[in-house]
C-alpha cells in the first residue's frame, strides 16, 4: 500500500535535485550501482502507507547501520556487467548496436565474478544476521544453486576464459537464464540501496521514527531540522488528537516555510521507512501527505493565483471526503485575494480541517485576526517563529513558540531600503 | 534635444516589446518587412524611442502618408539583397587597379572556375535593376508630395547625377565590355559608394514605413498625437491590447491634477492585460508607430518603468519580495529625479502576505501620488487599499468588473469607475463545495 501523494508535494519538499538546488534525495544518494539509484529514486517517490513494510525497511535499514557493512561488490565490474545485460543479443533486426567480442568476453567475466561474490555474500556476509531479509537471501540461495549455473561456481572468478566458453556462457547469461540473473541484479540494487542509506544515516546521526498503527492520532517530532541547512535550528513539535491542526504564524523571514518544509520532509521521509533529520520522532502512519508551498501561478493559461489556491485544498477536500487519513499543509492559504475574503475563507477552511480527527493539518497564514475565530475549536493549536528587532534590523531566533504573533516586517524592509524618503524628498514639480 | 528614453530591460520584457525570436511579442506584430536592411532599420527604430514631439509627430506623418498612399513594394528582394552585398563590399582601390582586378579575376574564371567574376557581374546586374526600379519609385513618390517630398527630393538627385544615369540606360541583357565593368565596379563601390548606401537605406527605409503602415491599415491602428511633456496628460479612446485579436479596448483619461490610476478587480478579470496595453501604446506613440486605439494623443515621457507579472517566473518566497522591494526602490529614484515618467505597478508587493502588500502598496502609492510630473498606474486585488486612496484628489479610481453567472464569473474586460465591490473569494469557495467535502 502506497502514501497517497503528488508532484506538488514532491516538488515542495524539494525531494528531486533542480537545476542548482540540490534535492533531498541526492543526500541519502550514495549508491554505488545505477540501478541502485533507480530504486531508491523509485522509493522516493512512492512511499509506504502500510506500518509492516515501514517498520521492516526501517529494521533492514537500522541493522546494516549498525553493522556498518560496507557494499561488498566492485562498482566497476558491477557497470560492465549492468552495460553488457542492458544488450539482449537476439539482435535479428539489426537496428541495435552489436557489442564487439571484447565487449562481450569482460561482460561474461564480469557476470561470472559477480555471482561468486554473491554468493560468498548470501552466504557469509552480513545479511545472515538480518532476519528481515532471510526470505530474499534463500531466494537468491536457491536461484544460485540452479543446475543451469554450476559451470560458473566451476570456474574460478577473474579467470581467462577460451573464446567457446565465451559464447556459450554469452548464451547462458542473456538469453536462456537472462530473468535469473535480472532478478540476481535487481537483489543487489536493493543491497546497495539498503547499504548507503544506512551509511549515510550512520554519518548523518539520522534517527529512526517509530511507527505507530493508522489512526491513532501521533506525531511527535523532537529536534527536526532540515538536512540542506549547515546550521540548522532544531524545532519540536507533537501533534495528537487533542491538537489535529495546527496554526503557525510569524514574519516573512522568521523560518517558516524551513520549518514547515522540514517538518513534514521527516513525515515523508518516515512513510518510507528512513532514518531522518530529528532528534527522535514518533508517528501514526498516514494514507496521504499533500504540501502546498509554493503553488505556481499559471497565470499564462489565465488561471488566478487565489483559484489555483482553491483548486489545491478543494483536491485535499475530495482526498479527505474519501475518509483518508492525511497529513495536510498550506503554506499562506490564500495569499491571491484580498484581506477580507483571506480572513474569511481561511478561517472557514481551518474550522472544516479541524472536525477531520483522524487526519492532521498545518496552516500557515499572516492572518493573525483567524486566531480569535479559531481559538473557538479546542483541537486548533497556535505556534508562531519569532522576531526580536533589534533597534531597526529584525533579529530572528527561528525556535518554535506557542501563540500567536503579529510581527510583520515588509513595512520595514520597505522602510530600510529608504524608497519612502526617497519619494519624499525627491524633485516634485 | 538628445535626451535618452529609459524603459530597463525588465519593462521591456514584462510588456513583451522586443524580440523577434519572442512569440507575440510586439516588435514580431510589426516585422513584415521584406528586407534584411528593413529588419534592421526596424530595429533601429523600435530601440530608440524619441523624447521630442515633433521628431514623432515628423515620423508618424510619413508612416500615415505610406499606409493612405497604398504602394506596394516595387523591388526584387533577392536583387536587393545582391545589391547590397556587391554594394557593401566597398572597394577602396582606385580605377587602374580595379581594372587590373577585374581582368585577373576573368581570367581565374576562364582557368579555375573562380565564382568571384561572376559575382562581380551579378551584382552589377542587380544594382543596375534595383536603381531603375528605385528611379520609378521616386518618380511616383515626388509625384505625391506629403512629409517624405524631402527625403525623396535628396535621392532623386543623387538617381540624376549623370554618372548614375549612364547606369540606368544600360540594358543588361547585352553584353558589356570587361572595360565597362570596372569602370562600372569602381563608380559603385568607391566614388559614389556613398551615394549608394544612401539609396540603399532609402529602400530600407520604404520598406519599413510600408509595413508598418500596411499592419496598421490591416489592423485598424491609428497615429497617437505628441504633446509637450509639461501638459502631463495621456488620453486614448478604445486602447486595446496589439497583440491579442478581438481585443476589448477601453478609454483612459490622465491629465495635470489627476495623473494616478488606480486598479481593482479579480485576478482574472483583466487588470495586466489593460496595463500592459497602456504601457504598449505609450511605448509605441513614443517610436512614432501607429497604436491600437481610436484616438490618442500624449505628452512626452521621458521613460516608462513597469512592474507587471514579477511573480510569475520567481516563486521563492522571501526572496521574491525583496526582489518586488528592490523594483520600486529603482522606480523611486527615478521618479525622485524629476524625471516625467509613465510607472506602472500591477499587484504591488504580490510576493509577500496580505496584510504587508496593504501597507506596503498604501504607503507607497501615497509617496508617489505626490509627484505630480508623472503617470501612475497602480493595480491590486487588495480593494481595501482604495477605501483610504480616496481621499487623494488626483487618484481617479477604475476598476475591471466581474459578473456572476449563477456560479461561474464571466468578465467584461470593460472599465468601469470606483472600486471593485467584488468579493467572490469566498462564493468561490462556496462554489466549489469544499466545506461540505471535507465535512461529509
Amino acid at each position: 500500500m502506497l502514501l497517497h501523494t503528488d508532484e506538488q508535494t514532491i516538488e515542495d519538499l524539494r525531494l528531486f535535485s533542480k537545476r542548482d538546488q540540490p534535492g533531498i534525495y541526492d543526500i541519502y544518494n550514495n549508491t554505488s550501482t545505477r540501478g541502485g539509484e533507480a530504486v531508491l529514486e523509485q522509493m522516493f517517490r512512492h512511499p509506504l502507507a502500510d506500518r509492516d513494510a515501514i517498520v521492516r525497511r526501517a529494521r533492514i535499514l537500522g541493522a546494516f547501520a549498525a553493522s556498518g557493512a560496507k557494499f561488498p561488490f566492485h562498482a566497476g565490474m558491477l557497470d560492465t556487467v549492468e552495460k553488457y545485460m542492458s544488450q539482449t543479443n537476439d539482435n535479428t533486426d539489426g537496428h541495435k548496436p552489436v557489442m564487439g567480442e571484447k565487449e562481450i568476453s569482460n561482460g561474461v567475466s564480469g557476470v561470472i565474478t559477480l555471482m561468486h561474490s554473491v554468493k560468498s555474500f548470501v552466504e557469509d556476509g552480513e545479511i545472515r544476521k538480518i532476519p528481515e531479509l532471510s526470505a530474499e537471501r534463500k531466494e537468491i540461495m536457491a536461484l544460485l544453486s540452479d543446475p543451469a549455473f554450476t559451470p560458473v561456481f566451476n570456474e574460478k572468478p577473474d579467470s581467462k576464459l577460451s573464446f567457446g566458453a565465451v559464447t556459450a556462457y554469452d548464451l547462458l547469461f542473456r538469453n536462456r537464464e537472462r530473468a535469473k540473473l535480472k532478478q540476481i541484479l535487481n537483489f543487489i540494487y536493493d543491497m546497495d540501496v539498503y547499504m548507503s542509506v544506512a551509511l549515510v544515516a550512520s554519518q548523518r546521526k539520522f534517527v529512526f521514527p517509530l511507527a505507530h498503527p493508522k489512526r491513532t492520532g501521533i506525531l511527535k517530532l523532537e529536534g527536526v531540522y532540515h538536512p540542506e541547512l549547515k546550521k540548522p535550528v532544531p524545532n519540536s513539535l507533537t501533534m495528537d488528537h487533542r491538537k489535529t491542526v495546527v496554526f503557525l504564524t510569524g514574519a516573512n523571514m522568521a523560518g517558516k516555510s524551513t520549518f514547515l518544509r522540514s517538518f513534514s520532509t521527516a513525515l515523508y521521509i518516515a512513510h518510507m521507512g528512513f532514518p531522518v533529520a530529528a532528534r527522535s520522532m514518533e508517528f501514526s502512519v498516514m494514507e496521504g501527505l499533500f504540501t502546498t508551498i509554493n503553488l505556481p501561478d499559471n497565470l499564462g493559461i489565465g488561471a488566478s493565483h487565489f483559484y489555483a489556491e482553491v483548486l489545491r485544498v478543494k483536491k485535499m477536500a475530495t482526498e479527505l471526503s474519501m475518509g483518508r487519513s492525511l497529513f495536510v499543509l498550506f503554506d499562506e492559504l490564500f495569499r491571491g485575494t484580498n484581506v477580507k475574503d483571506a480572513h474569511e475563507g481561511t478561517v472557514a477552511i481551518t474550522h472544516a480541517f479541524a472536525e477531520r480527527k483522524d487526519s492532521m493539518f498545518i496552516i500557515s497564514s499572516h492572518i493573525v485576526e483567524a486566531g480569535d475565530a479559531l481559538r473557538q475549536k479546542p483541537n486548533i493549536g497556535f505556534h508562531f517563529l519569532p522576531t526580536r528587532m533589534k533597534v531597526t534590523t529584525p533579529e530572528y531566533t527561528y525556535t518554535l513558540e506557542e501563540g500567536i504573533t503579529d510581527d510583520r516586517h515588509g513595512m520595514i524592509i520597505i522602510r530600510n531600503e529608504g524608497i519612502l524618503e526617497t519619494l519624499k524628498n525627491g524633485k516634485k514639480s | 534635444m538628445n535626451m535618452k528614453f529609459v524603459i530597463d530591460k525588465q519593462s521591456q520584457e514584462e510588456l513583451n516589446l522586443p524580440g523577434k525570436f519572442r512569440q507575440g511579442s510586439v516588435y514580431n506584430l510589426f516585422n513584415t518587412v521584406k528586407t534584411r536592411g528593413g529588419e534592421q532599420l526596424l530595429d533601429e527604430l523600435f530601440k530608440n524611442p524619441l523624447t521630442d514631439e515633433s521628431s514623432i509627430n515628423d515620423r508618424t506623418a510619413i508612416f500615415r502618408f505610406f499606409q493612405e498612399a497604398r504602394l506596394s513594394f516595387p523591388f526584387d528582394v533577392q536583387q536587393y539583397t545582391l545589391m547590397r552585398e556587391f554594394c557593401d563590399a566597398g572597394n577602396g582601390s582606385g580605377l587602374p587597379a580595379t581594372y587590373f582586378n577585374t581582368i585577373l579575376k576573368k581570367s581565374l574564371s576562364v582557368i579555375t572556375r573562380d565564382e568571384r567574376y561572376k559575382a562581380i557581374i551579378q551584382g552589377l546586374q542587380a544594382t543596375i535593376v534595383t536603381l531603375k526600379k528605385c528611379y520609378g519609385f521616386v518618380i511616383t513618390l515626388h509625384s505625391m508630395g506629403g512629409p517624405f517630398a524631402a527625403r525623396v527630393n535628396t535621392i532623386r538627385k543623387i538617381l540624376d547625377s549623370p554618372e548614375l544615369q549612364e547606369l540606368l540606360n544600360i540594358d543588361i541583357y547585352r553584353s558589356i565590355s570587361l572595360g565597362s565593368i570596372a569602370r562600372y565596379d569602381h563608380l559603385l563601390r568607391n566614388r559614389q559608394n556613398q551615394n549608394i548606401n544612401e539609396i540603399i537605406r532609402f529602400i530600407a527605409e520604404a520598406d519599413v514605413y510600408m509595413a508598418v503602415g500596411n499592419v496598421a491599415a490591416s489592423a485598424g491602428f491609428t497615429y497617437a498625437k505628441a504633446l509637450p511633456r509639461s501638459a502631463n496628460c495621456f488620453r486614448a479612446i478604445d486602447l486595446r491590447h496589439p497583440c491579442i485579436n478581438n481585443a476589448v479596448g477601453n478609454d483612459i483619461d490622465m491629465k495635470d491634477g489627476s495623473n494616478m490610476i488606480f486598479l481593482t478587480g479579480a485576478n482574472m478579470a483583466g487588470k495586466s492585460t489593460w496595463m500592459k496595453s497602456i504601457g504598449i501604446g505609450m511605448y509605441l506613440a513614443h517610436i512614432g508607430f501607429p497604436v491600437a486605439a481610436k484616438q490618442m494623443e500624449f505628452s512626452i515621457r521621458e521613460g516608462i518603468y513597469s512592474s507587471i507579472n514579477v511573480a510569475d517566473n520567481i516563486g521563492l518566497g522571501y526572496s521574491h519580495f525583496y526582489a518586488e522591494v528592490v523594483r520600486v526602490k529603482n522606480a523611486a529614484d527615478a521618479t525622485a529625479t524629476g524625471k516625467h515618467l509613465l510607472l506602472m505597478f500591477d499587484e504591488l508587493f504580490k510576493g509577500t502576505n496580505v496584510k504587508d502588500a496593504y501597507d506596503g502598496t498604501l504607503a507607497v502609492t501615497e509617496a508617489f501620488a505626490e509627484y505630480k510630473n508623472c503617470l501612475f498606474i497602480v493595480s491590486t486585488h487588495i480593494i481595501e487599499v482604495g477605501e483610504v486612496l480616496k481621499k487623494l484628489n488626483n487618484v481617479q479610481l477604475t476598476y475591471m468588473p466581474t459578473i456572476m453567472k449563477g456560479a461561474t464569473p464571466q468578465y467584461t474586460y470593460k472599465l468601469e469607475r470606483g472600486i471593485t465591490e467584488d468579493r467572490q473569494g469566498m462564493l468561490i469557495i462556496r462554489n466549489e463545495g469544499i466545506l461540505e467535502l471535507i465535512k461529509n
